[in-house]
């Protein structure tokens, strides 16, 4: 699979859109984020221009928050908490159990892109600790068993080539 | 909808509401903010169907509701007006509930709450424990109304508050009602809201602008979230009212990505506002112009700052800047901008609509009000509470939050995030309030409580925050990029096992510039995690950099498993375990005797800390470490006895030691294991030490402890019995005989006096426990009648009490001054002595002994407990007014023991410590004359055998190491045994069918009380096969 190909007029909409808001750069990649799952670096100057700013400031806010990227990102994104709940419950070796059978570190995507595997600092859904998320979905009070089970449904074979 | 023009418009449209609200039917209401991580959309979704299918679709309401607060029952439902309350309900119980419940009023106990005590079901939410000392006035709609239905929000009263301040009250009048109120700011700064909102309207500037911080990134806290999706008109009339009151134009909410819901149901709220005119211009005709927009947050903690907050609205890169300016003179664009919390703005209406006098019914004298807590971590009431400001930590922890889960022990709560501190054991009885919670280094902070056991280290716990603090720095500023860094770094160093003492210091300094150089508060406040840590748990860093030792066996680099790094003397208990599955039991108990030559022994009366930090213990129940070792050494005496041949002689030193107790035998073994000839001076005519004076035959049968003996002795260590070592045979003496070393290792055997009028020597019928024990031990005839009265909590008063049934005594009961929970003694004697028929009465500290001609008759008690102030320490309080008299033939005191050094010559150079023992070296047991050397309960005053064994294990390492002539500290750390048995055991397991652990026969009550013989009966083959086989292999995993 690969990361999808950026429907250039639908750019152009989501840019017409916020083209008026005052303080419209953050609200408006978030857009583009949240569309195309990643905001392309050539896009960075027609941002700038539509916006009257610098391209280094566009650039700036970008490498600023974690919640913005210019790399895309497999189909599935996981979230694992690392928050203190989930800490003080064992999330640690939820992460480790999830690095070993996706294949992949923290803020890597799979060469198929089909996973994307991240860490957040709390998803708030701490009584449930430990805790992840996939794309929208919550998952809550891990184990080994229970995620296999949840990677499996996924499209992930448990001991499969996940880099092949 | 028209848009309202007026109040009036308004208050029709309530009427209207309410008018046409079913009082008759019956409502669900499920849980669809946080419940929803859980299955709830199901559930929702079955109940519909049932609901419909069934026809009941006109008198039952099937409700999304937000919040219920007892998330660890997720999905949580509540039947309304019934007042029943189901939990961890599955689509699969829909018809069970309509059929039953619904229908014929039948009651469920699958879905009903538990008492923790009984484990009877409470199906009615009044009388569940965790709601009992809550008080929801922020929560008030949360979980009772659609927050997606604003109709819903206005039949409960909203927008009431915003009408009365329109229509009746001056924007000032509005300021003087919140001041008064004493609301301060539940974001966690606690500032006088009312105060703020006055700078902010007498600051010059237009347009004002109102914000609302709902960016809460400490982890461990979901208060807000809870309030944005269940109820979040609340925040926006709060907000409404504060633009009112200081004459802004614009408001922002500033939601964090990561609340999807949160998000959506901000959106549907205030696109109601905005319909229904209470948002734009003219709102309900006032006159006043507001407009609310949503702002979110892009994955930056630092946007919870004020001033990065607003940098992220304006579209720049989240930065804090300096203040002065504060944001009430020049914020937004450089205008006048008033920021609260999520939490302080939903309280607004509450105080408006109500007024301050019903407001300041609750909290303390300078914070009023409720605050919301969300508790998490190792508690077993997870989720959300509304408490007055006031309660103690006790009352949230452990009679809402229903105490540690898997009868732990707590340890610390941390409160304030990676703000704040934590707060340990000490502090649990302290009102939870902005002030008090600063004066020990912690912060009432946004309000989440995250409770940790003895199974967490508070090291790593420290590196943690670090890491979350040091990741979300801004960078801006020095101190914080540099500082959170460099200590991060210091303290993964300390839990990867290369820390320095040095780094101690490091930190307090490191920190302390850190707190007052840095440019916004997440760098003034990301030290105190470690600081506070550092402030009260010193002891756990100085482990970990001296010892290699950590306490919640949970740092990778220094525990290799847990059970073998909480066993004090290091055994490599998984290679043992496994070697007992693989059926080779002479294997097993050689692995044991690499570190602890008593396994027979210590498999009857190890208190096993193995078991309390086995990581099975997560899953269901720890493996039954210490039953397995007695099999392996049960069979190993029946089979094979002694070893073959002794420990070779192969150094020219010789030692003695002093006490052929577990301490000094164990010294002695290793001593001789590693070469050197050993003797050992023993006063009595056993060896054995405690174990053969006070540990009674029905625990440890002296067979036993012969066996054990017998075999050391084989090994080649030299016992001299009925040789005392006092003022006619000093340690002095053995020096100048040709000992190269002497090694103390004399017991802790003095009976303490309890020092209360009647208390004379002589006095028939009176023992004390100690020697009690002995006499019965040594054979001596005591033949008990009548009632016996025992003075004590620990395990010498549980074994004397158990004693004395089987000697003749008709009725026995234990008083002890404080709780039963409080008692020292191990549970499971407790437990056995009570199925024996011993009555134990708590809370009762002896006044009086009375006797007549030499004889007892009885004794007085007063009322006593353990009290705590609040700066945390405890004392025993009595009440001398409230006694009882309890007549009593015997009288055995069993309060404690403590050693006996009367046996050293009194100008002995040896120092003594306080209490009357010795001082020696913690690392090295050397005493401050070189070449002798201390140790066990004679050094430490009593404790637990495994402890007194590593002890003497430690002494031979280190007394090895003098007579080398080598200098240092005595390095022990785990390490694997060479006779290794790599099978998986449970890891190799392919099914995922349910594994208990194997239960410990007993002998029946009734007939153990008879005689002494052992009450606990060992495993078979099958069931140590069984097991063993359900070990983890934890040692395997791969760091």
């Amino acid at each position: 699979m690969e990361p999808q190909e950026i429907d250039w007029r639908k750019f152009e909409a989501i840019i017409d859109k916020h083209r008026v808001e005052t303080w419209a750069l953050i609200p408006l990649l978030q857009d583009i984020q949240e569309t195309f799952g990643y905001i392309p670096e050539e896009s960075i100057e027609t941002i700038a221009e539509a916006l009257n700013l610098f391209p280094s400031q566009v650039q700036g806010v970008i490498s600023f928050y974690a919640g913005l990227s210019m790399k895309p990102k497999g189909k599935y994104v996981i979230r694992v908490c690392r928050g203190t709940a989930c800490h003080v419950k064992g999330g640690r070796s939820i992460l480790r159990f999830v690095k070993k059978e996706l294949g992949l570190d923290e803020g890597e995507t799979s060469s198929d892109y089909q996973f994307t595997l991240e860490t957040v600092a709390c998803l708030g859904a701490c009584f449930l600790a430990p805790v992840m998320m996939v794309n929208r979905t919550y998952f809550g009070k891990l184990s080994p068993p229970k995620l296999t089970n949840i990677l499996a449904e996924y499209g992930k074979e448990k001991g499969e080539d996940k880099n092949g | 909808m028209n848009r309202l023009l007026s109040i009036e418009e308004l208050e029709w449209y309530r009427n209207k509401i309410l008018a046409q609200q079913d009082e008759g039917k019956i409502c669900l209401h499920v849980c669809m903010t946080g419940c929803r991580a859980y299955g709830a959309a199901d559930l929702r979704s079955a109940l519909e169907a049932e609901v419909k299918k069934q026809g009941l679709s006109g008198q039952v309401e099937v409700r999304s509701t937000g919040c219920h607060g007892i998330c660890a029952k997720a999905p949580v439902m509540y039947i309304d007006p019934l007042g029943v309350q189901y939990q961890e309900v599955s689509p699969e119980d829909a018809t069970e509930i309509i059929d039953l419940t619904l229908k014929k009023n039948q009651l469920i106990d699958h879905l009903a709450y538990k008492d923790a005590l009984t484990g009877n079901p409470i199906y009615y939410r009044n009388q569940i424990p965790f709601y009992k000392k809550q008080v929801k006035r922020v929560l008030g709609n949360c979980g009772k109304i659609d927050p997606t239905n604003m109709e819903h929000y206005i039949a409960a009263g909203g927008y009431q508050a915003i009408v009365k301040a329109l229509s009746r009250m001056t924007p000032d009048q509005v300021i003087d009602e919140v001041t008064a109120a004493k609301l301060r700011g539940r974001g966690g700064a606690g500032f006088p809201t009312g105060i703020k909102w006055g700078f902010a309207r007498q600051a010059a500037g237009k347009p004002k602008y109102i914000i609302c911080n709902a960016d809460e990134g400490d982890p461990g806290a979901f208060m807000d979230r809870a309030v944005l999706e269940g109820d979040p008109h609340a925040v926006l009339e709060g907000m409404l009212i504060g633009a009112y009151a200081i004459g802004a134009e614009h408001g922002h909410i500033y939601v964090r990505e990561e609340y999807p819901i949160a998000i959506e149901h901000l959106k549907i709220a205030l696109e109601q506002m905005k319909e229904l005119g209470l948002l734009g211009e003219n709102i309900l005709g006032s006159g006043l112009n507001f407009d609310i927009s949503l702002k979110m947050g892009a994955g930056a903690f630092v946007c919870g700052e004020e001033t990065a907050l607003m940098a992220s609205i304006e579209g720049k890169r989240g930065m804090p800047r300096a203040r002065p300016p504060f944001p009430a003179q020049a914020g937004l664009n450089g205008k006048p901008t008033n920021i609260n919390n999520v939490e302080t703005w939903a309280n607004v209406p509450l105080i408006i609509k109500n007024g301050m006098e019903w407001y300041t019914q609750v909290g303390t004298e300078k914070s009023k009000g409720t605050k919301i807590f969300s508790l998490a971590g190792k508690v077993n009431n997870t989720g959300l509470v509304e408490v007055p400001i006031g309660v103690t930590i006790r009352d949230v922890i452990f009679d809402i939050g229903d105490g540690i889960p898997k009868g732990r022990r707590f340890k610390a709560v941390q409160m304030g995030g990676p703000s704040g501190g934590c707060v340990p054991a000490q502090y649990l009885n302290l009102p939870i309030d902005y002030d008090t919670l600063q004066r020990i280094g912690s912060i009432m902070g946004s309000g989440g409580m995250v409770v940790m056991d003895e199974n967490n280290c508070m090291v790593e716990m420290a590196r943690f925050f670090l890491s979350f603090t040091q990741s979300e720095s801004c960078g801006k500023c020095a101190p914080c990029r540099l500082g959170t860094t460099q200590l991060l770094e210091i303290l993964t160093r300390i839990t990867q096992g290369r820390g320095r003492i040095e780094d101690i210091q490091t930190i307090r300094d490191l920190g302390e510039t850190i707190i007052s150089t840095s440019l916004c508060g997440l760098g003034q406040t990301a030290p105190k995690p470690a600081l506070s840590t550092l402030n009260f748990f010193l002891e756990e860093y100085e482990d970990h950099i001296l010892e290699h030792r950590c306490a919640g066996a949970v740092c990778d680099s220094m525990v290799i498993s847990a059970c073998q790094h909480a066993c004090p003397a290091g055994i490599d208990v998984p290679n043992y375990v496994a070697a007992i599955a693989a059926d080779k039991y002479e294997k097993s108990v050689e692995i044991i005797r690499e570190r602890n030559p008593f396994p027979a022994v210590c498999g009857r009366i190890c208190i096993h800390p193995c078991e309390l930090k086995c990581r099975r213990g997560e899953l269901d129940e720890p493996v039954a470490i210490r039953s397995l070792k007695r099999f392996a050494s049960d069979w190993y005496f029946d089979h094979i006895g002694k070893p073959k041949e002794p420990f070779p002689v192969t150094k020219t030193q010789k030692v003695a030691v002093v006490g052929a107790g577990p301490t000094g035998l164990t010294c002695a073994y290793f001593l001789a294991k590693m070469g050197y000839k050993v003797t050992v001076f023993e006063s009595q005519s056993v060896a054995g030490g405690m174990l053969g004076i006070a540990i009674p035959e029905f625990r440890l049968p002296r067979k036993v402890i012969q066996e054990e003996v017998a075999y050391i002795e084989s090994c080649g260590v030299e016992i001299r019995y009925n040789s005392p070592i006092d003022a006619q045979h000093t340690v002095n003496d053995l020096l100048e005989e040709g000992y190269h070393s002497v090694f103390i290792g004399a017991g802790a055997q003095a009976s303490k006096r309890i020092n209360i009028p009647g208390e004379e020597e002589g006095l028939a019928g009176l023992h004390y426990g100690l020697q009690f024990l002995t006499d019965i031990r040594s054979g001596k005839e005591i033949q008990l009648k009548g009632k016996v009265v025992v003075l004590g909590g620990g395990n010498v008063a549980i074994d004397v009490a158990r004693t004395a049934l089987r000697v003749g005594a008709q009725d026995v009961q234990i008083f002890y001054r404080r709780t039963k929970e409080e008692m020292p003694a191990w549970e499971k004697d407790i437990e056995e002595a009570i199925e024996e028929g011993i009555v134990i009465n708590p809370l009762w500290a002896p006044k009086q002994i009375i006797h007549n001609g030499g004889t007892i008759t009885g004794i007085e008690f007063m009322r006593s407990m353990t009290v705590f102030d609040e700066e945390g320490h405890s004392s025993l309080s009595v009440n001398e007014k409230v006694t009882q008299m309890v007549e009593a033939e015997t009288i055995i005191i069993s309060i404690g023991q403590a050693p006996d050094i009367s046996f050293l010559s009194k100008d002995s150079q040896l120092e003594r410590a306080l209490w009357g023992s010795l001082a020696v070296d913690e690392n090295t047991l050397a005493t401050n004359i070189p070449s002798v050397f201390a140790g066990g309960d004679f050094t430490t005053g009593p404790s637990i055998v495994i402890n007194a064994i590593a002890s003497g294990r430690r002494a031979a390492l280190a007394i090895d190491k003098y007579l080398k002539g080598e200098k240092g500290r005595v390095e022990i750390v785990d390490e694997k045994t060479a006779m290794k048995e790599d099978i998986g055991l449970a890891l190799d397991e392919e099914t995922t069918e349910e594994k208990p652990r194997i239960k410990i026969q007993l002998e029946k009550p009734e007939e153990r009380v008879r005689d002494f013989r052992e009450v606990e009966k060992g495993f078979s083959k099958e069931e140590a096969h069984r097991e063993a086989l359900r070990c983890l292999r934890c040692d395997l995993e791969e760091k």
